[in-house]
C-alpha cells in the first residue's frame, strides 16, 4: 500500500477552491481506513493535519465524515484528538452521520484510560445535536461518578453542554442535583468549580420557570456554601478563585463580624499575581462594605496599591482593562485617588486607549492642591503629535476649569492654545472658552480680546465654528467688528454643510440685530431669507419662528432669543446616577470598560446571536444617545431659543394637546405694530419658501404617525369639518412642506366679496365660521395671502390650503394639501362654496 | 458569570484565520469577518482593545505578528480574559520553545488545537499550568508508531497531576545536583518634564527564580529588615523616613507563595514549580536613587529642522559600570534626514520605530 504524499505544508497556505484537494483526501483517506499496516497512524495523522488545517482556513471539508469516522478507529491519542476536533466541527451539520460517530464515542468513555475516557466524553457533549441527546445521558451519568477527577472535570461541564442542547433531557436525568452533591463534597477543586460554574448557569436560566431552581439559586449564595467555598479558597485554581469570589461578591453578610471575617480572610488574594483574583477580590471588598460607609473608604486605600500596581504591570491591553476599573473607582472617589495624581501621567508610548483613560482620571482627581501640576503636565499633551490625545487633553484642561473656582492660571492657558496657530488646538480650545464663558461671565473682557482676534475662516470644524459664532453673537457688543463678521458667514451660507453652525449662525444674528440693529439688519434678513429656504428642517423651522415672532413682537423676540443669563453652574451629567450605580454592581465586566450597564449591550444577543449588522450595535446605545441630547438640552436651557426647538418638536408629536389658543391665528392687526422696513423684507422672502417647499412623498406622513389608513371615500359629497381643528404652525409648517399638492384650482370671488375685503379679519371669521381656520396671513393690497387648515370631523385627517386671493381681479388661487388624499376634491368643494359666501350676507 | 470566551479566533495581520475554536454557540461562525471588517480594515485598530459589534464583544491583542480575538456575547469579565490570553502565549511559547508568532502557529496547529482543548472548556478557564499540561499533552505524541497498545502507566499518573492541590508542580522530580537562582530584574520607569524636574519615578522589580530541586522542597525565602510593607495603617501615619528602610508599596506573589505566612511572618515561603518561574513583583515609589541623569535641549530649527541635544550622566558609584546602555530619543515620523555627532558609542536612525537609537 503506498503512503500518501508526504507533501510539506506550505506556510501560507494559498486559498485554493478545495474541491481538488479534498476529493483527493477522501480517496488517500478510504485507502487507509481498513489498514493495519505498520506506520499506517503516521500517515494518518498527515492527512488528519490537512483536513483539519483546511477547515481551518475555512474550506468546507464536511464530506470527508464517513471516511474520517471511519478512520478513527485508532489507539494513537493524537490522532483520535484531530479526529474529535473534525467531528466536534461537523456534527452539527450532518447530524445523520453524526450518529456514526456516537458509537465509537461511546466505546471510548469506557476505555480504561481515563484520558481517553475524558476525551471521548468532552467530544461527546460537543456534538451539539439535538437528537443525539440520548446518547448524552449514559455516559455522563458514569463520567460524574468516574473515579478519576479528570473524568470528572470534563463530565461536570458536559452537563452544562447537554443543558443548552436539551433542557428537558438533563433536568430529567436529575443532573442538577447530582451536580450541587459533588460541588459539596468532591476532593477536587476544579471539579468544584466547575460545578459552581455549570449550577449557576442552570440554575439562573431555570430561576425563570422554576420556583425551585430560583430557591436553589438563592442557596447558592447561602451563608454555607459560601464558607464551604472560602474555606477551600486557596486550594482553588487561579481561575476557580476568580469564580468563586465572584459567587462571594454576591453573598450578604447578615452581621458586621462576618463581612470582616472575610475580608480578612481575603485580603491576602489582592497579592495574588493574577489581575483577575485581584479585581474580582477588590469587587468582593467593596460589595461587602457598601453598607458600612467609614470601611468602604478604608477599602479604597487598601486597594489603591495593587490596583497601581496592576496598572504598571502586563501588557497595554490588560492595565486597559484595569484601568477601565481603576477609573470608576476614581470617578467614585476622586479624593481618594488625588494624590495619586501622578500614576496617571501618561508615557509617550502608551497607546491611545491608555492615555485616554488616564486623562479622565486626571482630570477627575485635580483639586486645590495640584490642579497647578496637573494643568502642566496637560498643557505639555496639547503639543502632542498624537492628534486625538492633543485634542482630550485640551478638553481635559477645560473640564478642569470648569471644576475650579480659582481659574485665572487656567483661562491664560486655554488662550495661549488659542494663540498656538494649530486648527485642532484652536477649535477645542475655542470650544472650552465658550463654555467657560457661561460659567463664568466675568471673564469675557480677556476672552473676548483673544477671540476676536481669530479669523473664522482659519476655523472650519463645526464644533469650532458654532462656538465661535455662539461668542460672536453673545459678546456683539464688545467686539467691533461682530456684526460684519456675521454678514460675511451668512453670505457663505451654502457653502455651511453643518446644520449646527447655520443654526447657531442664525440665533447669533438676531442677537446682534437686538444689540446692534443698523449694523445687523442686513445680515438678519439675509439670514433669515436664507434660513428659511434651507433644506434642513431644524433650520428651516427656526428661520421661520425667528421670522415670525418678530413679526409678532419684537421685544418678545428679544426676550424669548436673548434673555438675561445666568451664568451656568453645573453643566448636566451625562450619565444619571442609577445608571453609574448599576455599572458599578457590575464590577469587574465588561459594563465597566463599556461604561454601560450589561442590559444596554447583552440584550440584543437574544434576539439573534448570529445576525449581524451596525444597527443592532447602534441601537443598544440608543436609549444613552437619546438621554445625552435630552440633556445636553438641559445644559443649553438658558438659551431659550434651543429650548424651544425641543418643545417645537414635542408639539408637533402631540398637537392633539395644545391649547386651542395656540392656534391663534397671526392677525394682521398685531403685524402692523412691526417696524415695517423689516417686516418688508421678511414678507418677501416667505411665499419664496412657500412655493419652493420640497414635496416630500406621503411615506413621511407614516414615519411620524400622523399617517392614516385609507379613509373610504365620502358617501356624501358634503364633508363634515370639525370646528374645533386644532393645529399649531409649526405641525403645520411641516405638513405643508411634506404634502403633496392635492389640488389646485383658480376660482373667483364674488364681487361682494372683494368689497367686503377691507381687512382680512373678515374673511378670517366668515371661514372660521365654516370651520375652516386661518393659521397665518398676510400681505397688502392688493394681494393677500392665507394658509388655511381645516380638520375632518371624528378623525385627525388634516387639510392645508393656500389661498392667494387679488382684490383687483377678484380672483383667488387655491393650493390644497390633504393627509388623505382621496377626499380632497370634497373638501375643495366645501371650501370655494364658503369662499364664494364670503361677503353675502 | 465569569465566562471569559465563546470562541478563541488566532488571526494573522493580513486576517487569514490561523486557528478557530468554537467554545460556545452562542456566537456564530461569522465573527471573525466582522472583526476584519470592522476593526482591522478600519484604522480603529489601535484604538480600543475592546470592541462591540452587533451582539457581540471582541477583545484581542497583538502578540509579534498574530492577533489573538476572543468573542463573547454575555456580560464577561474582562481582566480575566486577557490574563487568560496572556497566560495562554505564555504556555504556547513554552511548548514551542521561544517565539510565538504566525509560523509557530501553523506549525504547531495541532498541538494549539489540544491545548485549547485543555485550557478551556465551554468558556471557562481550566488548568493553564505548563507543567501539567506537558504531562500528557506532549509535542511528539509520544508513542511509536508500531506499539499499538498505549502504554498506560504515565497517563493516569498525569491525570492525578491534574488535579493534585499542589497543581503547579509534578511529583517524583528527581535531580543530581539540586540548584537554585535567584535573579532580580527591576526597572525603573522615569516621567520628567520637559523643563527637567522629575514628574514621576517607580521601580517595579520582580524576582526570578530558577529551580531544581528535587521531591517537593518546602522553601523560604527571607528578606531583609529593611524592608517594610506599607499597610493603610501606616499610609496615613507615615513615619518620617529614617532614609534606611526601603519601603515597598505594594507586593503581589506567585500563586505558589504561602500567602498567609507572608503577612504574619514576613517570610515568603512556598513550594516551587519545576524550573523557570516569577516568585513575586513589587513596586517601590519613595527613595528611588536614579542611575542616570538625562539632560535633553530641544531646538527647534525653522520649521523642518530640530535638533536635539542628548547628556547623560551617571550617578551611581565609580566603582560600578553600566553595560549595554541603549538610548532611544523617539522623533517625529516624517523625519527624513538625520546627522548624529556622539561622544562615546555608535547612533543610528531606525525608521521603523520612529527613533534615534544611540548605543
Amino acid at each position: 500500500m503506498a503512503p500518501p504524499a508526504q507533501s510539506q505544508r506550505s506556510s501560507s497556505p494559498s486559498q485554493p477552491s478545495g474541491k481538488s484537494e479534498v476529493s483527493d483526501l477522501k480517496l488517500q483517506l478510504r485507502q487507509l481506513a481498513g489498514s493495519r499496516a505498520p506506520g499506517v497512524d503516521d500517515s494518518k495523522r498527515e492527512l488528519f493535519k490537512k483536513v483539519i488545517s483546511y477547515m481551518t482556513i475555512g474550506i468546507d471539508v464536511s464530506s470527508l465524515f464517513g471516511e474520517m469516522v471511519m478512520c478513527s478507529a485508532t489507539s494513537d491519542i493524537v490522532l483520535k484528538k484531530m479526529c474529535y476536533l473534525y467531528v466536534g466541527n461537523y456534527a452539527k451539520v450532518n447530524p445523520d452521520l453524526a450518529l456514526l460517530t456516537i458509537n465509537f464515542l461511546q466505546r471510548d468513555c469506557h476505555d480504561e484510560d481515563p484520558m481517553i475516557r475524558g476525551l471521548a466524553l468532552r467530544s461527546l457533549c460537543s456534538l451539539r445535536v439535538a437528537n443525539l441527546v440520548e446518547y448524552l445521558v449514559g455516559p455522563l451519568g458514569s463520567g460524574l461518578k468516574d473515579s478519576n477527577s479528570y473524568v470528572r472535570i470534563v463530565a461536570v461541564i458536559g452537563v452544562l453542554k447537554l443543558y443548552h442542547i436539551s433542557v428537558s433531557t438533563c433536568v430529567d436525568a436529575d443532573f442538577p442535583s447530582i451536580l450541587k452533591h459533588l460541588m459539596l463534597n468532591d476532593s477536587d477543586t476544579q471539579v468544584v468549580a466547575n460545578c459552581l460554574s455549570a449550577l449557576q448557569e442552570i440554575w439562573s436560566a431555570e430561576a425563570s420557570t422554576s420556583e425551585e431552581a430560583s430557591r436553589e439559586r438563592e442557596a447558592l449564595i447561602s451563608k454555607p456554601v459560601i464558607y464551604y467555598l472560602l474555606n477551600r479558597i486557596k486550594e482553588f485554581s487561579e481561575w476557580a478563585q476568580c469564580l468563586v469570589l465572584e459567587l462571594v461578591a454576591k453573598y450578604m453578610p447578615l452581621e458586621s463580624d462576618e463581612i470582616f471575617d472575610i475580608m480578612n480572610l481575603l485580603e491576602d488574594r489582592l497579592q495574588h499575581a493574577n489581575g483577575a483574583v485581584v479585581l474580582a477580590t477588590i469587587k468582593v471588598f467593596l460589595q461587602l462594605t457598601l453598607s458600612l460607609t467609614d470601611v468602604h473608604q478604608q477599602v479604597y486605600e487598601r486597594i489603591k496599591a495593587p490596583l497601581l500596581t496592576l496598572v504598571s504591570s502586563g501588557s497595554p491591553e490588560q492595565s486597559y482593562a484595569v484601568l477601565s476599573h481603576l477609573h470608576i473607582l476614581v470617578m467614585r472617589a476622586p479624593y481618594i485617588f488625588s494624590s495619586d495624581y501622578k500614576h496617571f501621567y501618561c508615557q509617550y508610548n502608551e497607546p491611545y486607549y491608555v492615555k485616554r483613560l488616564k486623562l479622565e482620571m486626571l482630570t477627575a482627581v485635580a483639586n486645590e492642591s495640584n490642579t497647578y501640576e496637573i494643568v502642566t503636565e496637560l498643557c505639555e499633551y496639547a503639543a502632542n503629535v498624537d492628534i486625538p490625545i492633543a485634542r482630550e487633553s485640551i478638553r481635559a484642561v477645560g473640564k478642569i476649569a470648569l471644576q475650579q473656582y480659582d481659574v485665572n492660571a487656567i483661562v491664560d492657558r486655554l488662550l495661549q492654545f488659542l494663540e498656538m496657530e494649530k486648527d485642532y488646538v484652536t477649535a477645542e480650545a475655542l470650544v472650552l472658552v465658550k463654555d467657560l464663558l457661561r460659567k463664568y461671565p466675568q471673564w469675557s473682557h480677556d476672552c473676548i480680546a483673544v477671540v476676536g482676534n481669530i479669523s473664522s475662516k482659519n476655523v472650519q470644524e463645526p464644533k469650532a465654528k458654532a462656538a465661535l459664532i455662539w461668542m460672536l453673537g453673545e459678546y456683539s457688543q464688545d467686539m467691533q467688528d461682530a456684526p460684519y463678521i456675521l454678514e460675511s458667514l451668512v453670505e457663505n451660507w451654502d457653502e455651511e454643510h453643518s446644520a449646527e453652525v447655520r443654526l447657531h449662525l442664525l440665533t447669533a444674528v438676531m442677537k446682534c440685530f437686538f444689540k446692534r440693529p443698523p449694523e445687523t439688519q442686513n445680515a438678519l434678513g439675509a439670514a433669515l431669507a436664507a434660513g428659511i429656504a434651507d433644506f434642513h428642517q431644524d433650520v428651516h423651522d427656526r428661520a421661520l419662528f425667528y421670522y415670525r415672532i418678530l413679526q409678532y413682537n419684537v421685544s418678545v423676540a428679544e426676550h424669548v432669543v436673548n434673555p438675561p443669563k445666568q451664568a451656568v453652574s453645573v453643566f448636566a451629567d451625562t450619565q444619571s446616577s442609577e445608571i453609574k450605580d448599576r455599572i458599578f454592581d457590575e464590577f469587574n465586566s465588561l459594563s465597566v470598560v463599556y461604561q454601560k450597564p450589561s442590559y444596554m449591550f447583552t440584550d440584543k444577543e437574544h434576539r439573534g446571536p448570529f445576525e449581524f449588522s451596525d444597527e443592532l450595535g447602534n441601537l443598544s446605545i440608543g436609549g444613552e444617545a437619546a438621554d445625552n441630547v435630552v440633556s445636553a438640552q438641559r445644559v443649553e436651557a438658558n438659551d431659550k431659543d434651543l429650548l424651544l426647538t425641543t418643545s417645537e418638536k414635542e408639539e408637533t408629536r402631540g398637537s392633539s394637546n395644545n391649547g386651542t389658543d395656540y392656534t391663534a391665528p397671526y392677525d394682521s392687526s398685531s403685524t402692523s405694530v412691526f417696524a415695517s422696513q423689516t417686516r418688508m423684507e421678511l414678507e418677501i422672502s416667505n411665499p419664496t419658501s412657500a412655493g419652493h417647499a420640497p414635496q416630500a412623498s406621503l411615506g413621511i406622513d407614516d414615519l411620524l404617525g400622523l399617517g392614516l389608513p385609507a379613509a373610504p371615500a365620502p358617501s356624501s359629497p358634503q364633508l363634515k369639518l370639525s370646528s374645533k381643528a386644532v393645529l399649531d404652525p409649526s405641525a403645520f409648517q411641516q405638513k405643508w412642506r411634506q404634502l403633496p399638492v392635492a389640488l389646485s384650482q383658480e376660482c373667483s370671488v364674488s364681487p361682494q366679496g372683494v368689497a367686503a375685503f377691507t381687512s382680512p379679519q373678515a374673511l378670517l371669521r366668515h371661514m372660521q365660521s365654516h370651520s375652516i381656520h386661518c393659521i397665518a396671513s398676510g400681505g397688502q393690497s392688493p394681494n393677500f395671502k392665507f394658509f388655511f387648515f381645516a380638520q375632518k370631523a371624528e378623525e385627525t385627517s388634516n387639510y392645508l390650503v393656500e389661498c392667494v386671493i387679488n382684490t383687483s381681479s377678484a380672483k383667488a388661487q387655491i393650493k390644497i394639501k390633504a393627509d388623505d388624499q382621496s377626499t380632497s376634491s370634497a373638501f375643495s368643494t366645501v371650501f370655494q362654496s364658503a369662499l364664494s359666501r364670503f361677503g353675502i350676507p | 458569570m465569569p465566562v471569559a470566551a465563546s470562541a478563541i479566533y488566532f488571526l494573522n495581520l493580513r486576517g487569514d484565520v490561523l486557528i478557530n475554536r468554537l467554545y460556545r454557540d452562542d456566537v456564530g461562525g461569522n465573527m471573525v469577518d466582522a472583526f476584519r471588517m470592522h476593526i482591522m480594515q478600519t484604522k480603529e485598530l489601535g484604538t480600543c482593545p475592546v470592541r462591540q459589534i452587533g451582539g457581540c464583544s471582541f477583545f484581542y491583542m497583538r502578540i509579534s505578528n498574530v492577533y489573538i480575538v476572543i468573542v463573547v456575547s454575555s456580560n464577561a469579565n474582562v481582566a480575566c480574559a486577557f490574563k487568560f490570553v496572556v497566560e495562554a502565549v505564555a504556555l504556547f511559547k513554552s511548548y514551542f520553545g521561544g517565539a510565538f508568532d504566525e509560523d509557530a502557529i501553523r506549525n504547531n496547529f495541532v498541538l494549539i488545537y489540544e491545548l485549547l482543548d485543555e485550557i478551556m472548556d465551554f468558556g471557562y478557564p481550566q488548568n493553564l499550568s505548563p507543567e501539567i499540561l506537558k504531562l500528557y499533552i506532549t509535542q511528539e505524541g509520544v508513542r511509536s508508531p508500531f506499539s499499538s497498545k498505549p502504554s498506560d502507566k504515565p497517563v493516569p499518573n498525569a491525570t492525578l497531576q491534574v488535579t493534585g492541590a499542589v497543581g503547579w508542580r509534578r511529583e517524583g522530580l528527581v535531580y543530581k545536583k539540586n540548584e537554585v537562582f535567584l535573579d532580580i530584574v527591576e526597572s525603573v520607569n522615569l516621567l520628567m518634564s520637559s523643563k527637567g524636574s522629575v514628574l514621576r519615578c517607580d521601580v517595579t522589580g520582580k524576582i526570578l527564580m530558577k529551580c531544581f530541586l528535587s521531591g517537593m522542597p518546602d522553601l523560604k525565602l527571607g528578606l531583609n529588615d529593611k524592608i517594610g510593607l506599607e499597610k493603610e495603617s501606616q499610609l496615613k501615619s507615615r513615619p518620617t523616613k529614617s532614609g534606611k528602610t526601603i519601603e515597598l508599596d505594594d507586593v503581589t506573589f506567585h500563586q505558589c507563595v504561602n500567602l498567609t505566612r507572608f503577612n504574619s511572618e514576613k517570610t515568603v515561603s512556598f513550594v516551587p514549580p519545576d524550573g523557570e518561574f516569577e516568585l513575586m513583583k513589587y513596586r517601590i515609589t519613595e527613595g528611588v536613587n536614579l542611575p542616570f541623569r538625562v539632560l535633553p535641549t530641544i531646538k527647534e530649527l525653522g520649521r523642518t529642522r530640530m535638533e536635539v541635544n542628548v547628556k547623560v550622566k551617571s550617578v551611581f558609584g565609580a566603582k560600578m559600570f553600566a553595560l549595554g546602555v541603549v538610548i532611544k530619543i523617539p522623533v517625529p515620523k516624517q523625519t527624513a534626514k538625520t546627522s548624529f555627532q556622539v561622544t562615546s558609542g555608535r547612533a543610528k536612525y531606525n525608521a521603523a520605530i520612529d527613533c534615534l537609537v544611540w548605543k
